[in-house]
């Protein structure tokens, strides 16, 4: 697909919120190693919460309001940091395309410029400091090369996923500077950020999710 | 561990209940007994907002009432509530003149209190925040937004909540609140551990005969530990501290909240004031309010902490108008 229309991220949520029911253990298992294993609960509980929530919504209320639905649901109903760092990403990401009918490659770079910095605001956290945001840079610079070049959406977001599954790679050489896992110091390198590799996952999916329809 | 509880998964949820039965001017919104508001709210007054872990009454909910706060989102022992928690009691509390959140400078109650005054700005209330950072002990000069808030949160409380109720605007009470908190300092030491119900043993462990200067209200660590000294001796040291960071003339005036965190005696916290009042009448200040008694706790921790706002002619006027809440009540001479 070219654009991503607001029936579009109706189905895209229900993608993400299959997508987190699936790696729920996966998540729990990875948190666990160094924070307090409630990450692949926070993930599951709050896109389910979404997806219901931009369904009930429907389309008509358009790309932005879908997205600041999206984004103050989960904020209610996350039990933990990560779910409010995740739904301060939706909620500015729906400022980004306020206008937006659909989502280009240019709309998708400025979604998910938004969606980094507003993470990384709420969480203090740097590029560097093993947190998701490690992974939401390459994957907003990566859609501005693209969107520059021209590039349309499917392998725009190839591209970003490609990108997003190296920087989660790269995560394991870093030492954690946030959160539980920060106690943890040294021990962490080695092990690759489990916020980070919710980023990974959102992009994969979206990826998936572009290239099918 | 000695303490009077039914399960201890309950603690908050069954002293809220208490709380609520006892003072009928005090609800909650949202059907969350965690989200308590005042139940005389008054038409077209900035709404005022804190929030923070239990454990330390009367902060942060015994402040809710007259002449203070509107509202409080109460979290677990020692844990921040959520961001959910604090939407609500900001949705409660607008008049439609905004809200201030003053709460203290911790990273989970700050990363909550951003995302409600995010969801609240989608509704069109307008937020803003004073993060109570008063604790000398915890962060060098320089550094100051890494020091914890602790007990002298409670002037700034003190300041905007008798702003508010004067009408002034948001912007306003905001002013005063960021100017009593920068001119509010606080030195603790504790004698002793908490005990945190859930986890049923002592936080930290501590000599019979020592002291920890400059501890935390969660049993975070100090500057020193050491023995303990006489009452005079540890209140100079700690004095010594605030003394470095306070700007006096003479003839200028303070306002002393001299706390206890949990554990120990009125008659101790006055044998502490009285040292205080010694040090500062030889400095020529004036000690023109005085609070002595137990403000900001740590469940059983045995300690004190001495706070003190330096005054100015609007400080005064605000920390000496009348306020009455469940917890503290003050009459205006």
């Amino acid at each position: 697909m070219d654009a991503i229309t607001a029936s579009d991220l109706i189905l895209l949520f229900g993608a993400w919120k299959q997508l987190f029911a699936e790696q729920r253990e996966f998540l729990i298992a990875l948190d666990g190693k160094v924070g307090d294993s409630d990450l692949g609960i926070t993930m599951s509980k709050s896109f389910a919460a979404a997806a219901e929530a931009v369904e009930a919504e429907g389309e008509a209320a358009g790309i932005a309001k879908l997205l600041r639905t999206a984004g103050a649901t989960m904020a209610r109903t996350a039990p933990s940091t990560m779910g409010t760092l995740t739904a301060t990403g939706f909620l500015r990401a729906s400022k980004a395309v306020e206008t937006a009918a659909s989502l280009g490659t240019p709309e998708m770079a400025a979604f998910w410029a938004a969606y980094r910095d507003g993470i990384a605001e709420r969480g203090k956290a740097k590029v560097g400091d093993k947190t998701i945001v490690d992974v939401l840079d390459p994957v907003a610079r990566t859609l501005e090369e693209q969107a520059a070049a021209g590039v349309s959406l499917a392998p725009a977001l190839a591209a970003a996923a490609a990108a997003a599954e190296d920087a989660l790679e790269q995560t394991k050489t870093l030492v954690a500077q946030h959160g539980k896992a920060a106690a943890f110091q040294e021990k962490t390198v080695g092990l690759q950020d489990a916020g980070a590799t919710v980023g990974a996952l959102i992009l994969r999916e979206l990826s998936k999710f572009a290239s099918a329809q | 561990m000695k303490k009077f509880l039914n399960d201890p998964v309950n603690f908050v949820d069954e002293m809220l209940d208490g709380i609520y039965r006892a003072h009928p001017e005090v609800t909650y919104t949202a059907e969350d007994k965690r989200c308590m508001v005042t139940a005389k709210p008054k038409t077209g007054k900035v709404g005022i907002a804190t929030g923070g872990g239990s454990g330390h009454l009367p902060l942060f909910l015994g402040y809710v009432g007259d002449g203070m706060l509107d509202g409080a989102a109460v979290g677990g022992v020692f844990q921040s509530p959520s961001s959910e928690q604090m939407y609500q009691v900001t949705k409660a509390i607008d008049q439609g003149a905004g809200v201030l959140y003053i709460y203290g400078n911790y990273s989970g109650d700050i990363i909550n209190f951003d995302m409600a005054a995010e969801l609240a700005d989608l509704d069109g209330i307008q937020v803003k925040q004073c993060v109570g950072n008063d604790d000398v002990a915890s962060s060098k000069v320089g550094e100051e937004h890494k020091r914890r808030g602790v007990a002298g949160i409670y002037f700034v409380y003190k300041a905007a909540g008798a702003a508010a109720a004067e009408g002034l605007s948001l912007d306003e009470v905001h002013r005063l609140a960021e100017k009593a908190r920068l001119r509010t300092r606080t030195m603790g030491v504790a004698l002793s551990s908490c005990v945190v119900p859930e986890i049923g043993h002592a936080t930290f462990s501590i000599g019979e005969d020592e002291m920890e200067i400059g501890m935390g209200i969660h049993g975070e660590p100090g500057i020193s530990r050491k023995k303990l000294g006489a009452a005079d001796a540890v209140v100079d040291e700690m004095m010594e501290r605030i003394f470095a960071e306070q700007d006096y003339k003479s003839g200028d005036e303070v306002a002393v909240l001299m706390n206890g965190l949990g554990g120990t005696p009125l008659e101790e916290l006055y044998i502490l004031f009285r040292r205080v009042a010694q040090l500062l009448e030889g400095r020529g200040v004036k000690a023109k309010h005085v609070w002595v008694g137990e403000f900001a706790t740590s469940m059983e921790m045995a300690g004190a902490s001495v706070s003190i706002l330096h005054l100015d002619a609007e400080l005064d006027r605000l920390v000496a108008a009348p306020a009455n809440t469940p917890f503290f009540k003050h009459f205006s001479n």
